[in-house]
């Protein structure tokens, strides 16, 4: 294999140089100049867009130096794996400007042969874009076929292997790109080059490359279909050009770079989705409540099982019937497999349901200003169309919620059942990259970090000219490369980073303190009442203060029995290994625990005599602002003393005290 | 030592008499009697005993049974004494393992040892063990329902019945070596067909035996398979259960962790047999469509596991998948001819040129299907009104990629269309296509299918996607295609299966089987690339996430209220349903409780929850233990996320099921 390998080296390295003599400007060991365009670039790229042309021809001229400095970027990142490429192999011989074509032997020949003919090459020039050479061509032409070859002892795992790097080479020369023109909030575009296999988290990235933004995780590219009146957020880890490529030549469709604090409201606030129990109206203000724990365990429950939890969402929506403008309330209910609905005369169990649609082949829209196009009940519409639909049609299928919140659970509960854990991915890699961000600027100086890194990643490092509209300062690569040295290890080493945003601590938290709503409940045997205690430690709210109060009842009650006669001897370890083990599964309490028992201790009244006599606020029926009068259990919940600060110690002496009991 | 008599007979030391009956507890038994003191240890009973007995045996399983006391001695250096024994205690010397026949998820019938003296959670432990089932404290086991498994036994007297005992007694106590099929399965062929069995997916049940089988009619119903769980914390011989007495292994918490195909292969198939009863037996109601899924799972998991595929992985890379092929194609032609156009061959993608009948529907149309000829090149078909006119413009011309393909088939009918649905710009065109016959259909469909996902037919998979189009044709020649409702053996081949046996019985009434062979079709083709554990997994994802999935019900009486409720426990929540029409009222999470106590008096739970909510309710259709049980375990497994370890934590897990053992 080393033989083989020093080969594909030599290979890829001599391809890489031949670059190098194109672009003629460059010495290896420099980076690119970051001034000025290249005066004569001849660009090695097929371009696979049939209006490549009149896009450009659209552009403004400091759109097309933006788009030049792309260019650049992309042969300065090519020359830098040229760098790579040279070091790994132990063969320093090569020296871009000396390759000659004669060099290449056998298979390589061939596959450079490829690459020539069967890429357009398009010269680009200070006025205006000539047309590319071939545009449409997908397909790479069949090379002239090699003359017989100067066969050497070349085994034949050396010739697979530079047969597939050659294909490697042909089908990355068959990449395609696409000038994209973004819309920004300002109402200024920026038009950046995406190639084919960019997802939209990709093309974020160079955004925020470009711009001043902060890269918190709400900046999405949305889609807008002003045609049609509806619009989408770019799910990140969505391929760009695909869903551009569903787009009409004469479109009107537009992508937007904005905040939208929607794309990830279920990773911020998961309570408003998944625990929206009916009945709980005034949800919104008890859904604040919930601490950061308790969303990480709501998170992970959700998205980190075998199985995604979908949230449980049903309710009476509008139906635009099919062609006209009239609209049906119907019932609806979101499972993982689809929406359904419950038709008429039939119960909403399983058994009954109508499949409504299935998600497979249809995006979810926002339907913008439905009341005034479509007679809609209200504005809070969502729409579900197969993603090459681009003009009115009976299959868009729209549909009506009552109110914003509404409208958002749905939507919010579409995505989910449709990308399923890419979501939280998504989710994740976003938070990764705010909190990155939001480190670098708390750095304050920019580092003058060596901009000649190896890193040449793939995420778009094609930022190098200052003058992409004006906006890039001179330390935008060396920014970049840091932020992205930084990004890499950050998810090798998944070391704790500041929080950027409302969310704090962001993925690499999640990890380190997964379950930690749920301690285990040390049981505390009684005489007639066996009391386990699940503690909820990390409840910040009235815990601290509730928990341990039900001191008075302890008083009244007889006390404890002898231990029952058998299992002496096999009794649970003694305290000290008991001490040892909470922290294996109890997490530390939150720190704003003590700041809350302090204020708040609300120890709930001693439970009424007759616990059974007046059952007027049946917790179960409706939601009454808490009965804590009643406690219904004889038993109180653990006999510590009162005035604990700390639950675990309550835990503690509860345990202890039961193995007292015991011994 | 004792023995000595004073003048009357009697003893002068403070000896008596006791007297052990060996074996189990049958009074018959024969008896030894021994002359022991208080301050006698078990221990030198047990040597006494084997002494008396004068046979030469293995006795180290043999300990004391306390009928009266229902309990073990087993702590050797307890003196009688302590133990509180008498001479009128009714003691058993028999053996702490004892055979008893399991049915198991994937209900077969198995024989093994288990340990009658353990606590059922170690005896589990023990049993999953030996089949090589991780996380055994997510499975339990129930007492088998009596009644029904009588009337079972009369109509199918032979079932087979697998064992292991003498495994356990090779084994030993020693935990079994997993390395591959794990060591102690290897011993013989009767084992390792029992291996097998354990790890193989069953094929489909006899449809007919599906109708006979008790499903839940009711919720009232499904609460019933709960009063039967057996209690972890004490061991089966307490619990009544006797030597060859049949139990049920289930799994009992809905909280499966780390599943992974590659080393839970036994686990990973039992969960999908329970999945796939439950699903069968309506104890988990789900969707039309979502029942088509479940059966096209498991057509094909039966498919793969009869074909013996069980190690290998059906999908490949879809990236490299062309890629590689190209390498071959090109490798070989460059080791023959060199001089052939080497790259063209690479491009030619194969396609399908044929007379067919296309039927377009359009409004206010009566034409019916007309022959075209019609070529599929690539992703795109293309029409002609005749061959002739093949080379000039199609009439039309479709991109499949993302479009809809429905078959549209019925075999005994003769008739095999594919229904496209292609969406436009403008919307969903529709179109027919009607074949001749099985073999033009099954090439035709695959060519549709592959390019509705945006591949060729140049693509690897083609080939296994026309054999399973026309292996499921055929499934409905024979299968349903006359009268619909064959039985056929539990065993039948892939070829001649009933689709009955793979939906829920509701369906067999529903459809007719040649209706329900077309739509498992149409969802198998998204399931069709998944390797066997792939499938299963992928199955019991989906179960996962039907919304009534994992519940365990429970007829509860809510304290103040005067009638039956249910209580519905899952991993994450409890859920007060009204019992008559099956809404859920309220729902509590498991993170916001605070503590439960069992009043085993009154056979009431008392949970408080965050927020002074307190509810209490008393059990009826099962003891309050079991309830309590569900709820500490829940708690017990949402521990478990933080040690990542194999290791259990017994203690714990008995600390929050038990409590109970007291009374």
């Amino acid at each position: 294999m080393g033989e083989s390998s020093d080969d594909i080296d030599q290979m890829f390295s001599n391809l890489l140089g031949e670059m190098d003599l194109l672009t003629q400007s460059l010495g290896v060991d420099t980076l690119p100049p970051p001034e000025s365009k290249p005066p004569r670039a001849e660009f090695n790229y097929s371009v696979g867009f049939k209006d490549l042309n009149e896009s450009l021809n659209a552009l403004e001229d400091q759109d097309l130096d933006a788009l030049m400095a792309d260019l650049v970027a992309d042969i300065s990142e090519a020359e830098q794996r040229t760098i790579q490429a040279q070091k790994e192999s132990s063969q320093n011989q090569h020296h871009p400007a000396s390759v000659e074509v004669p060099d290449f032997s056998g298979a390589a020949a061939l596959s450079y042969g490829a690459n020539v003919t069967a890429i357009s090459v398009s010269q680009y020039e200070d006025d205006l874009p000539p047309p590319p050479a071939d545009p449409m061509l997908n397909l790479p032409l069949p090379p002239p076929p090699p003359e017989p070859l100067s066969q050497e002892e070349e085994a034949a795992q050396a010739k697979a292997d530079k047969i597939k790097l050659a294909l490697e080479k042909l089908k990355e020369a068959k990449v395609k790109k696409l000038v994209v023109k973004v819309h920004m909030n300002d109402n200024s575009t920026k038009s950046l080059m995406v190639d084919e296999r960019q997802s939209a988290r990709d093309v974020l990235d160079n955004l925020f490359e470009k711009t001043h933004c902060d890269c918190n995780v709400d900046w999405c590219l949305y889609e807008i279909y002003p045609e049609l009146q509806i619009e989408r957020i770019f799910e990140d880890h969505e391929n760009v050009i695909e869903v551009l490529s569903d787009w009409t030549r004469d479109t009107e469709n537009k992508v937007l770079f904005l905040e939208k604090e929607e794309k990830y409201a279920v990773f911020k606030n998961p309570q408003n989705f998944y625990l929206n129990n009916k009945g709980r109206k005034e949800g919104k203000e008890t859904n604040e409540k919930m601490n950061a724990k308790n969303k990480e365990s709501l998170l992970e429950e959700s998205f980190c099982g075998t199985s995604i939890i979908v949230p449980e969402l049903e309710g009476a929506l509008s139906l635009k019937e099919d062609g006209k403008k009239t609209w049906k309330r119907r019932y609806f209910l979101l499972r993982a497999s689809g929406i359904y609905y419950v038709p008429k005369g039939k119960t909403k169990t399983s058994r009954d349901l109508a499949c409504f649609i299935q998600f497979e082949n249809v995006n979810i829209y926002y339907g913008i200003q439905c009341k005034m196009k479509y007679k809609a009940p209200t504005d809070y519409c969502f729409v579900l169309k197969h993603p090459q639909i681009q003009k009115e049609s009976q299959y868009i299928k729209y549909l009506c919620c009552d109110d914003a919140r509404t409208l958002n659970q749905w939507v919010m509960g579409i995505r989910i059942a449709k990308y399923g854990k890419t979501l939280y991915d998504n989710y994740q890699r976003a938070m990764a990259r705010a909190g990155l961000a939001s480190r670098w600027t708390n750095q304050s100086t920019v580092s003058t970090a060596p901009p000649a890194t190896s890193a040449a990643p793939s995420t778009g490092l094609k930022t190098s000219t200052p003058q992409a509209n004006g906006q890039i300062p001179q330390a935008a690569h060396s920014i970049s490369t840091v932020l992205e040295e930084a990004h890499r290890h950050a998810e090798t080493t998944k070391d704790k980073k500041p929080a950027l945003g409302n969310q704090g601590p962001g993925a690499p938290e999640a990890h380190q303190l997964p379950k930690s709503s749920l301690p285990p409940p040390p049981p505390v045997r009684r005489s007639s009442d066996v009391c386990s205690s699940p503690a909820t430690a990390p409840r910040a709210r009235g815990l601290g203060g509730g928990f341990p109060a039900p001191a008075p009842p302890e008083d009244s009650l007889p006390p404890p029995p002898p231990p029952p006669p058998l299992d002496e001897d096999e009794l649970p370890p003694p305290p000290p290994d008991f001490h040892d083990a909470p922290p294996d599964f109890v997490p530390p309490p939150p720190p704003s625990f003590a700041g809350d028992v302090g204020s708040a201790l609300p120890p709930p009244p001693p439970p009424p005599p007759a616990p059974e006599a007046a059952g007027p606020p049946r917790v179960a029926l409706k939601r009454p602002p808490a009965p804590p009068k009643r406690k219904e259990s004889p038993g109180p919940a653990v006999g510590g003393g009162s005035g604990e600060q700390d639950f675990m110690s309550d835990l503690m002496k509860a345990l202890q005290k039961k193995r007292g009991n015991m011994s | 030592m004792a023995g000595m008599k004073t003048a009357t007979g009697d003893y002068i030391d403070s000896s008596w008499e006791l007297r052990v009956f060996v074996g189990e507890d049958d009074p018959e038994a024969e008896s030894v009697t021994l002359r022991v003191t208080g301050e006698s240890h078990i221990g030198g009973v047990l040597l006494k005993i084997v002494e008396e007995i004068k046979r030469k045996q293995d006795w180290s399983d043999h300990a004391i049974w306390w009928e009266q006391k229902r309990q073990w001695l087993l702590q050797t250096h307890w003196t009688l004494d302590k133990y509180g024994i008498l001479a009128d205690a009714r003691l058993f010397f028999g053996p702490q393992h004892r055979p008893i026949i399991l049915r198991l998820p994937n209900r077969r019938a198995l024989r093994l040892r288990a340990s009658f003296s353990q606590p059922l959670f170690q005896a589990v432990a023990a049993i999953c063990r030996l089949l090589s089932i991780r996380h055994p404290e997510e499975l339990s086991l129930l007492r088998a329902p009596e009644k029904k498994e009588k009337k079972k036994k009369e109509k199918e007297p032979e079932e087979e019945l697998y064992d292991l005992t003498k495994v356990v007694l090779a084994g030993g106590v020693a935990p079994a070596l997993f390395r591959g099929m794990p060591a102690h399965f290897s011993d013989s062929a009767q084992t390792e067909a029992c291996y097998h069995m354990l790890s193989r997916p069953q094929p489909p049940p006899d449809p007919l035996l599906l109708q006979r089988l008790p499903r839940p009619s009711s919720l009232l119903d499904k609460t019933q398979l709960h009063s039967r769980w057996l209690d972890s914390s004490r061991c089966l011989m307490q619990q009544g259960i006797k030597a060859g007495d049949m139990l049920w292994l289930r799994f009992k918490y809905y909280s499966f962790f780390d599943l992974d195909p590659k080393t839970d292969p036994v686990r990973l198939t039992q969960l999908y047999e329970q999945a796939r009863w439950d699903l069968l037996l309506e104890e988990t109601d789900c969707t039309e469509e979502e029942m088509m899924v479940f059966a096209a799972l498991q057509y094909h998991i039966n498919k793969l596991s009869q074909s013996g595929e069980v190690g290998k992985t059906a999908g490949t890379d879809l990236g490299l998948d062309d890629l590689d092929a190209a390498l071959n194609n090109l490798e070989v032609k460059l080791e023959g001819s060199a001089s052939t156009d080497v790259l063209n061959n690479l491009t030619t993608i194969p396609e399908l040129k044929d007379h067919l009948r296309i039927f377009r529907p359009r409004k206010l149309t009566l034409k019916g299907y007309r022959q075209h000829w019609v070529v599929f090149k690539e992703t795109t078909l293309s029409y002609y009104k005749s061959q002739d006119e093949a080379p000039g413009d199609p009439i039309q011309q479709l991109n499949l990629k993302g479009c809809e393909v429905v078959p549209d088939v019925n075999v005994s009918g003769q008739k095999f269309c594919i229904k496209l649905l292609v969406p436009s710009p403008e919307g969903m065109s529709e179109i027919y296509l009607r074949c001749q016959d099985e073999k033009q259909y099954a090439r035709w469909m695959a060519g549709c299918r592959l390019a509705s996902k945006g591949r060729t037919m140049a693509d690897s998979s083609y080939d296994s996607e026309v054999q399973a189009i026309l292996a499921f044709l055929s499934l409905q020649r024979t299968g349903g295609g006359g009268s619909g409702n064959h039985p056929q053996g539990p065993d039948a081949s892939a070829e001649g299966l009933n689709p009955y046996g793979l939906v829920a019985p509701r369906f067999q009434r529903k459809f007719k089987a040649k209706q329900l062979t077309p739509r498992i079709l149409e969802a198998h083709q998204n399931v069709a690339q998944l390797s066997l554990s792939e499938a299963q997994l992928r199955f019991i994802q989906a179960w996962q996430s039907l919304p009534d999935f994992g519940i365990s019900y429970v007829v509860v009486r809510f304290k103040g209220s005067k009638k039956d409720e249910i209580l519905g426990i899952a991993n994450n929540r409890l859920i007060r349903i009204d019992l008559a029409v099956g809404d859920v009222v309220k729902t509590w999470r498991f993170s916001n409780m605070r503590q439960w106590n069992v009043n085993w008096d009154i056979r009431q739970v008392a949970i408080e929850f965050d927020e002074h909510i307190n509810v209490a309710f008393s059990c009826v259709s099962a003891s309050c233990r079991i309830v309590h049980e569900y709820i500490g375990g829940y708690i017990f497994l949402s521990t478990r996320e933080r040690a990542r370890g194999e290791e259990l934590d017994e203690d714990l897990f008995l600390q929050l099921t038990g409590g109970h053992e007291a009374f």
